[in-house]
């Protein structure tokens, strides 16, 4: 049997929640006949109807705004960001609406909105933007960002299931180049819970979505030279998976996080604070950071290439972490 | 309902409206006292749409209001207590103590959803809510309000578009009072009647006297019946005056006191009064009992937002619980249609448009840009009033800087 | 009951507001919501309404004047019923801040506690390497906080050890190697080996966590006295002098005095002020007891300020009673009567378990026939009074029953040397085997 994409798993994942809960709808720009811009909701419309798979106008705060209404009727939505990066004209209902609903009176927004988001397409500043930290650093949101097949579709149930607002930013790099074989029967992946990938004893690198990829095949070339990396990818920033970073760091007392977000303000500034506090005294050696620069996404594939961390830079890096 | 009232529910209209009345008349006076948290906005002269509108909706139907919207809480069934413990931040408020105005909702019985202090940013919720309900086969409206400065944003624009092409059971209440803070209507929108922008989205606009509450009750049902009937949203302009600043700390000086007088001769309470009592419909013996039975709720409401308690070192300790739905709520829609409609087989649809109107020229009539050929002063005869209002630096204030 | 009047806020960005106009004068009947004052602010004047009946008792902020909001500028000695002013919250949670800093206090703190149970901060071991030697070259050890964890676990001086870790840094695999070598060095360390610089010794974890065992974490107390305690020893070389003193004349004089005394002065009298006064008057005698160290400084305290320890049921407190030479008997009992009773009852106050210049410990009233204290820094020494039994002892050529009780005095050999010491002790006798003084 033919392995599932990333993008068929989260095809899949709406479909059976779908067929599963007649509560689930779907909003979002060109999702219906067209079957989304990258083709995430293709067939959907066909098999659950125009009252369930909702194409609206170009307004992404009314697709939210939206969403967020149907979820207080007690509907699950979920809306589609054509790309991660509109999400910017939707940000006051998102900060302002779903975030502080339940803290304030109560009500629960159990929303998701997802999209694709990330570089590595030559699209460009506005439709290669990695815009998850604006939100991990807004209280009552979670963020998930699945790195592999089974974890985009086990997410993504979780993230349905779940009765607050998610954000699932996909990332649109590992569309059609990551697949794996899915089990045929339901599961779903916990939110808040990191995974180890690959065991390691000499350092810990720290990741998630496209970087997880890059980090392991940095730790292939890294056990060339001896060196035993252990991978660690997070699968959602909120809320965050602090024991296993941490039992992790106990173990090989070193530290690199690896994300495609740019460096300040970054996610990996905020693990590296987590680490002081309460792993100080398990560090043998500075923290390190592999990330983007603090630039919009170039368009050039030349120049995106040099933006975008790769693994021979995380090996890099991590062999200098290592031998410090 | 009926469009035409009983006798016990047009009284009941002057009780809501006295008791928003007296009530933030009590609102006043706690924050002159120092007993007020956060910012109070006073629905003076307004109070005939909410509580018009308000009164035209079914049981079910939702309203989300906005900060001079009091009068639609208290006639979809919040209590004057909650109204006070929530602008006093008492720790058993609606909110409990975490927000504060008219910022409070409730999902499961009333249907009200909270505002967020942002403007227009209801109307694609509410949309959403209007189309959840509908979604679920249920028959409910959702009402929510909107004001001539409100209506500059663009989630106003892009909530109504929404609203209009998806025919939501949506009613919009558009209260023109003439003033958004300290900017005169005509420097937000370059229309004299906002009731016009209905057409810019395919969806019928009335005009209604805000200051008679019948009026804008008459309005509010034949909208809420349209909506309700599948006909899509209405949008009401109701004309009124804002007859207090915008918030507690703002003495209105930018307004002329002429506008001031002009709106007072044209107050909707004492006005409906007259009407109640020319009609004959109430007594002055009436009148006496309805506003006793006001002052003495309105008493023991005071008396018990007074007493509650203020939020502590336990709600301190506790500020991180809540951020997150964790086990605390079952959502549980309410289904009144059968749920198979939504589902393979009976779910399934031809995924194709069917596209009526290609769009050409040949099929619209011509129309070309209308200029303007009459001088300009021809033109400012038309609305006089109104241009000239500007909004000045007034000389009391001005003192006041130079007191320092 | 009064009731205060604010300054309102009238809006979110004011801030303050001048109050310009008073419409009662204090005396002045006034209604509940009353026009009461006027005040203008940088956006509104307003009217202010009174916020409870009575009569309006003062005015604290006169016209003219400009305060923040919030501030009280007038009380109205309320009238009627419950006006309720609920504490506002910072109020509250001033009084259990309050509350906590009380406990706090209990034990005598020379070393401020630690937050967090953490290994001593890394700058306790950033050992200064070696003194200006010509061979050294007083480098700075380079390691990290692992490291540096490690080494103290293991008892291993990172100064003897040299690293590849990049830089020359003592690394992870440099530590791990020097343990393994080590380790038999390790398990001698409790016999007083090389000396450890800064912090306690840590023991490691497994030498404690073995065969079957209940943890019980340290109450707040606890952790306190015991750090007092570890501070205390390491900060004075502590010496003993223990004394006999022959208490048959007092013991006598007290049952004698007893009943009527206690009915008179309706407090109970103990054998304490006896050998409080015994100590004024040594520690008059040998002022250098009464003293502190700091650096090279002697402090002379003119106050004697007397240290009591009570024993509760969860530690130990000491409350001072000051100025002790300036008590009379009665007025010594009295204090420590009273500051005993509130010990036990929880009700002393932060500044009671300050400033004492002496401290006087009690193993007796537990039956102890003597005792050993730690010294209650910053004092210089600590008076430990045993039991007082009957024993046969010596007068003359005979042999007599008499009640006897061991006296100890540990001290601080930096201030106090034992002549002065055994002097002082024998005054302390003296005094008590010569009691002559009338207590009634």
């Amino acid at each position: 049997m033919a392995q599932t994409t990333y993008l068929e798993a989260i095809r899949q994942a709406l479909d059976e929640e779908m067929a599963r809960d007649p509560s689930v709808v779907l909003l979002g720009e060109d999702i219906g006949v067209y079957g989304g811009a990258f083709g995430a909701t293709q067939g959907l419309l066909a098999r659950y109807g125009w009252e369930r798979v909702v194409d609206t106008p170009i307004s992404e705060t009314a697709i939210v705004g939206a969403a967020i209404g149907m979820s207080y009727t007690g509907l699950r939505p979920v809306a589609e960001m054509q790309f991660m990066d509109f999400i910017a004209c939707c940000f006051e209902q998102l900060a302002n609406f779903a975030a502080k609903s339940h803290y304030r009176w109560g009500a629960p927004v159990p929303i998701v909105v997802r999209g694709p988001s990330g570089g590595g397409v030559h699209a460009g500043p506005f439709h290669s933007a990695n815009p998850e930290m604006y939100f991990v650093h807004t209280p009552g949101l979670k963020v998930v960002c699945p790195a592999t097949a089974y974890d985009a579709k086990g997410l993504l149930k979780s993230a349905i299931r779940d009765n607050n607002p998610v954000l699932f930013f996909e990332h649109k790099f590992l569309y059609r180049r990551v697949k794996e074989d899915l089990p045929a029967e339901d599961y779903s992946v916990p939110l808040g819970q990191a995974a180890v990938r690959r065991a390691g004893r000499d350092l810990t690198i720290v990741s998630y979505a496209a970087m997880v990829q890059a980090s392991l095949e940095a730790a292939a070339s890294l056990a060339d030279d001896g060196i035993e990396a252990e991978v660690l990818d997070l699968r959602t920033l909120v809320p965050l998976d602090r024991e296993t970073i941490l039992a992790s760091v106990r173990k090989t007392n070193k530290l690199l996080v690896v994300h495609e977000d740019t460096r300040t303000g970054g996610m990996a500034g905020e693990i590296a604070a987590l680490v002081c506090s309460e792993a100080f005294d398990d560090l043998d050696g500075p923290i390190v950071r592999v990330t983007a620069p603090d630039a919009p996404v170039p368009s050039a594939p030349a120049l995106e290439e040099g933006f975008l961390p790769n693994a021979a830079g995380i090996a890099d890096a991590a062999r200098r972490l290592a031998q410090a | 309902m009926q469009l035409t009232l009983t006798r016990e529910q047009q009284l009941e209209l002057y009780y809501f409206m006295r008791l928003n009345r007296a009530l933030e008349e009590r609102l006043d006076r706690l924050a002159r006292q120092g007993k007020i948290v956060g910012g109070l906005y006073s629905s003076l002269g307004q109070e005939a749409i909410s509580v018009g509108s308000a009164y035209a909706l079914e049981p079910g139907d939702w309203i989300a209001p906005m900060v001079r919207n009091i009068g639609s809480l208290l006639v979809r069934g919040y209590s004057a207590r909650e109204i006070f413990t929530q602008n006093m931040g008492r720790a058993n408020s609606p909110t409990n103590a975490r927000d504060n105005a008219s910022h409070l909702g409730d999902l499961s019985v009333r249907h009200v959803v909270s505002p967020i202090s942002m403007l227009g940013d209801l109307i694609p919720v509410m949309t959403g809510v209007a189309m959840g309900a509908r979604f679920l086969g249920q028959k409910r409206v959702a009402m929510t309000w909107i004001g001539d400065g409100g209506s500059s944003t663009g989630a106003f624009h892009e909530g109504l578009n929404f609203a209009a092409v998806q025919r939501a059971p949506l009613v919009l209440v558009l209260e023109n009072n003439q003033w958004a803070y300290s900017t005169p209507v005509a420097r937000q929108v370059p229309l004299r009647d906002l009731a016009d922008r209905a057409r810019a989205y395919g969806v019928p606009g009335a005009i209604v006297d805000g200051n008679d509450v019948l009026a804008v009750y008459r309005a509010a049902k034949q909208a809420v019946d349209q909506a309700r009937a599948g006909h899509g949203p209405v949008l009401i302009e109701a004309k009124t005056m804002r007859m207090r600043g915008h918030a507690q700390h703002d003495p209105a000086e930018y307004v002329p006191k002429k506008m001031m007088e002009y709106w007072k001769a044209r107050d909707p309470i004492a006005r409906y009064e007259r009407a109640l009592t020319v009609g004959k419909l109430w007594s002055a013996a009436d009148k006496k009992q309805i506003d006793a039975r006001i002052e003495r709720e309105l008493d023991e409401a005071v008396e018990f937002a007074e007493s509650s308690p203020l939020p502590g070192a336990k709600e301190a300790g506790e500020i991180e619980s809540g951020v997150y739905c964790e086990g605390c709520h079952e959502i549980a829609p309410e289904w009144q249609r059968a749920k198979e409609e939504l589902l393979p087989p009976k779910s399934a649809v031809a995924a194709r448009w069917v596209v009526n109107d290609f769009g050409a020229f040949e099929e619209h009539a011509p129309r070309d840009i209308v200029m303007q050929t009459a001088a300009p002063k021809a033109a400012a005869k038309r609305a006089p009033a109104r241009r000239t209002a500007h909004a000045k630096v007034t000389k009391s204030s001005k003192a006041r800087k130079a007191r320092g | 009951m009064a009731v205060n009047v604010l300054m309102p806020q009238m809006g979110e960005s004011i801030f303050e507001g001048t109050v310009t106009k008073w419409l009662k004068k204090p005396g002045d009947k006034v209604e509940r919501d009353e026009p009461l004052f006027e005040i203008s602010t940088d956006k509104v004047d307003a009217e202010i309404p009174a916020p409870a009946a009575g009569v309006l008792k003062e005015i604290k902020v006169p016209e003219g004047q400009t305060v923040p909001v919030q501030t009280v500028v007038a009380i109205i000695d309320g009238t009627g019923a419950a006006e309720v002013t609920p504490a506002p919250a910072s109020a509250a949670v001033k009084e259990e801040a309050a509350a906590a800093k009380a406990k706090g206090a209990a034990a005598p703190v020379a070393a401020k506690p630690e937050t967090k149970a953490a290994p001593a901060a890394p700058a306790a071991a950033a050992i200064p390497s070696a003194p200006a030697a010509a061979s050294s070259d007083g480098r700075r050890i380079h390691s990290s906080p692992l490291v540096r964890r490690l080494a103290k676990e293991n008892n291993i001086d990172l100064a003897q050890l040299s690293g590849t870790g990049a830089g020359g840094r003592i690394s992870k695999r440099d530590i791990l190697a020097a343990i393994a070598a080590g380790g038999a060095r390790a398990g001698a360390a409790g016999a007083g080996a090389a000396p450890i610089s800064g912090g306690a010794i840590a023991v490691p974890r497994e030498r404690i966590y073995f065969g079957r065992y209940d943890v019980a974490p340290m109450s707040v107390m606890r952790q306190k006295i015991a750090e007092h305690m570890v501070a205390s020893k390491r900060t004075s070389p502590h010496v003993y002098s223990i004394e006999e003193a022959d208490m048959t004349g007092i013991a006598q004089l007290r049952a004698r005095v007893k009943d009527e005394f206690e009915k008179r002065h309706e407090t109970k009298l103990t054998f304490m002020p006896f050998f409080l006064r015994a100590a004024v008057e040594a520690l008059r005698a040998f002022p250098v007891v009464n003293s502190s160290v700091d650096g090279t400084n002697l402090v002379m305290h003119r106050d004697i300020n007397l240290g009591i320890a009570v024993a509760l049921e969860t530690g130990l407190i000491v409350p001072v009673i000051r100025g002790a030479d300036e008590k009379n008997f009665l007025g010594l009992q009295r204090a420590v009567n009273d500051l005993a009773e509130r010990a036990r009852t929880k009700k002393l106050k932060p500044e009671e378990v300050l400033d004492s210049t002496f401290s006087i410990t009690n193993p007796g009233s537990v039956g102890g026939l003597m005792g050993l204290p730690v010294i209650n820094q910053p004092n210089v020494a600590i008076l430990g009074i045993g039991a007082i039994q009957k024993r046969p002892v010596v007068i003359g050529d005979a042999i007599g029953i008499r009640s006897m009780v061991y006296l100890t005095l540990s001290y601080d050999h930096r201030a106090v040397d034992g002549a002065i010491a055994h002097q002082f002790m024998i005054k302390v006798k003296t005094s008590l085997e010569k009691w002559d003084e009338e207590i009634l």
